[in-house]
């Protein structure tokens, strides 16, 4: 009988049911992997809690990692952060077809395979909102000199996009926040960045910005006006390349 | 003018950057750099957009000029010296702080400078390096900084400021020497290519000196590209694309962009106003047969001819390319090579590559082909998989043209008006009379001898 594991949306929760389904040796039409939250019972289907633990996620990274390679790991990865409820299935579904390919480093290739399609469709999307979080985020400077942003993404991005901050403003002291799944990146100067799950507590604090801040604000937002050409005046691109979702928290479209 | 002492850096912003606007490249694409720990910045190699304006364009980099006090009078520039608008100039210290705290608070990739002609070229150069310096030796900057060079300045300033800067470009301005003669005075093509020379040369040395010393400083790593007005002068779309041809095979440059003729300016020798407004479409066209010459191994010569030297308004470059060669067609999915593919309407390069890897994993059928971001349908009339076509269509000019339109092309938003134009004849190039006659001896030839 089909036996459907239940688990938690994030990296270990998703990762530990792997485990437990590739440990009882289940194949891609007798296992099946649900979140806890988006839980739609079928038929015929057993159902178990899978226990979650740091361990069995770390067995099945390295396992990914060593038998398929870091680029697979990145685009299993990535989809793992995926809003999507499917995700599971489609990663556990991946992962059994990657074990029947002589090479299973190549498995991201095969596309005519609906879960390896999956996969690596979540993976791009999750991708393509890291990278647009990348240049849409905006840091503000709180009074006492640390960078503040806020971004309401719909996949996990923080992870994503920590890296890449801190690799940019290594002397830096900034915080990002995620709106959507309450989680913080928290970077120190000149230390590694860490993720932190918790809900904003001192709303006024984050809000008291430096006299400077207003000032560089200032000057954004008339680059912004004066770099247009009237000419050329094209609100629909805009909105097209720039979708409004991702303009709440950046400064030049505040009033 | 407005006499400059006693201005604000926020009134210098607003001239500086309205001043630049006309400058297309905004890219920060090209270099992939970590930061080493110790100062501000990195770069991404496939760039970054921070922010779009309200005219739909990129921005990424604080694109400003250093000045936009000039001393040549090209015709169709805002900031030539016969115009009365308000002149200012920036100091070195002034850019790099602005670059600093929009960089640390994420607004821009990095800067873009340019700058109008004060004094003299060699002065200008001068003052561009200084700013670099300062910013990359004394703030500490890793980020993405394009620089233009500027034309008659000496070489060793253009080289030294090249290892400072990741892009290098120099406006080409207009596609021919006659038209250059005729809008910029000042320039001649000589003193825009020398430089263009100067840059390939000093990359192509570079490149051997990394391979030797892994450590070595690197030239503009981003390399250098140039842009073009379009529809200022009489050439065709046909000379156009040959030129940009020539610039990316004989200059080694990363992109050629092409900026449709905006009126800022009343002389006799521009273009009357249009009402329709800047050539769009043109501008369009001719970006789309760019990437098919950049990524997708077509040839100029292939795309238009002489006896057909503009550009079909209503398809674009690829299926109009498709439907005059439909004896290569239809293009098996499950055996064609990368190149063949390539040439399909519908199939990106990006799809093609993917085709290609995962065919050796199992046959593909059109749901799969959609899945991989195929363009089915545009693709279905060129393609079969596994001997069949999609649907039971004919492998016919007429037939695929009037299904081809019929699907309607998606156009970037609000360059698609043409649906209300009149047709015309001559596509989208409508100059005076005159301007044709006198440029009819512009040839093929002249462009080629320019560039060699």
């Amino acid at each position: 009988m089909k036996k459907v594991y239940i688990c938690s949306d994030n990296i270990t929760g998703i990762f530990s049911a792997i485990y437990d389904a590739w440990k009882e040796g289940r194949e891609e039409d007798n296992a099946g992997i649900s979140l806890r939250d988006n839980l739609e019972q079928e038929l015929f289907c057993e159902y178990v809690e899978s226990e979650e633990s740091e361990k069995k996620a770390a067995a099945v990274v390295q396992m990914i990692k060593n038998n398929m390679g870091a680029a697979v790991y990145m685009d299993i990865y990535q989809a793992v952060l995926a809003h999507d409820k499917d995700k599971g299935n489609a990663i556990l579904r991946t992962l059994l077809a990657a074990r029947k390919l002589p090479d299973s480093t190549k498995i991201m290739n095969h596309l005519s395979h609906s879960g390896v399609e999956k996969v690596f469709e979540l993976s791009r999307r999750v991708g393509g909102e890291a990278h647009q979080f990348k240049g849409f985020l905006r840091f503000k400077e709180l009074e006492n000199g640390i960078l503040f942003a806020e971004i309401e993404p719909k996949s996990q991005v923080l992870s994503c996009i920590a890296g890449h901050f801190s690799d940019r403003l290594p002397l830096e002291n900034f915080m990002i926040y995620d709106r959507t799944h309450k989680m913080f990146v928290v970077h120190e100067a000149g230390h590694q960045w860490v993720l932190v799950l918790d809900d904003v507590t001192d709303t006024a604090k984050l809000n008291r910005v430096s006299e400077a801040q207003r000032e560089y604000e200032r000057l954004w937002k008339g680059f912004c006006k004066s770099i247009s050409i009237k000419e050329r005046e094209n609100l629909i691109l805009q909105r097209q390349n720039l979708p409004l979702r991702y303009r709440q928290d950046v400064v030049e479209f505040q009033q | 003018m407005i006499i400059t002492e006693t201005m604000t850096v926020r009134d210098k912003l607003n001239i500086l950057s309205d001043a630049a606007k006309y400058d297309v490249a905004c890219t920060s694409s090209g270099t992939a750099r970590s930061g080493d720990g110790t100062g501000m910045g990195n770069c991404e190699l496939s760039g970054i957009c921070h922010s779009f304006s309200a005219d739909g364009r990129c921005i990424s980099l604080l694109k400003i000029l250093f000045t936009n006090e000039c001393v040549f009078d090209c015709k169709y520039c805002i900031n030539r010296a016969s115009n009365d608008v308000p002149r200012a100039a920036f100091t070195p210290d002034e850019v790099c702080t602005l670059v600093m705290e929009f960089y640390r608070r994420n607004y821009i990739e990095g800067l873009f400078l340019s700058s109008g002609v004060m004094k003299s070229p060699a002065y200008t150069m001068e003052l561009i390096y200084a700013t670099l310096h300062k910013l990359r030796k004394e703030c500490n900057f890793q980020g993405y900084i394009h620089v233009k060079a500027i034309p008659g300045a000496a070489q060793d300033l253009i080289a030294k400021v090249g290892f400072l800067a990741d892009r290098m470009s120099v406006n080409l301005e207009l596609p021919t020497a006659e038209g250059l003669k005729l809008l910029a005075p000042h320039k001649t093509r000589k003193s825009i290519l020398t430089p263009m020379r100067l840059v390939q040369n000093k990359a192509l040395e570079n490149k051997q000196e990394i391979m030797l010393y892994r450590n070595a400083p690197r030239f503009v790593p981003a390399g250098q590209s140039t842009q073009m007005i379009i529809g200022a002068t009489p050439e065709s779309d046909f000379q156009i694309i040959n030129v940009a041809e020539s610039l990316y095979k004989k200059f080694d440059l990363k992109r050629v962009f092409y900026s449709a003729f905006i009126h800022v300016n009343e002389d006799k020798n521009l273009p009357a106003v249009r009402e329709e407004g800047p050539p769009l479409l043109r501008e369009h066209r001719l970006y789309q047969a760019d990437w098919l010459l950049r990524y997708y191994e077509f040839e100029a010569g292939e795309l238009l001819s002489e006896e057909y030297p503009n550009f079909n308004v209503l398809l674009d470059p690829k299926c109009n390319w498709a439907l005059k060669h439909l004896e290569y067609f239809p293009v098996e999915v499950n055996r064609a090579d990368y190149h063949t593919l390539l040439r399909v309407p519908g199939i990106g390069y990006k799809s093609a590559g993917r085709i290609v890897k995962a065919r050796r994993l199992g046959t593909l059928a059109f749901a799969d082909l959609k899945k991989m971001g195929v363009v089915l349908k545009r693709a279905l009339y060129f393609l079969t998989c596994s001997g069949k076509m999609m649907y039971p269509t004919r492998i016919e000019e007429d037939y695929i043209t009037k299904n081809l339109l019929s699907v309607k092309e998606r156009l970037p938003d609000g360059i698609s008006g043409m649906s209300y134009k009149q047709l015309s004849l001559f596509d989208d190039v409508n100059f005076r009379k005159e301007q044709f006659i006198v440029h009819e001896g512009v040839k093929r030839a002249p462009i080629e001898r320019m560039l060699g």
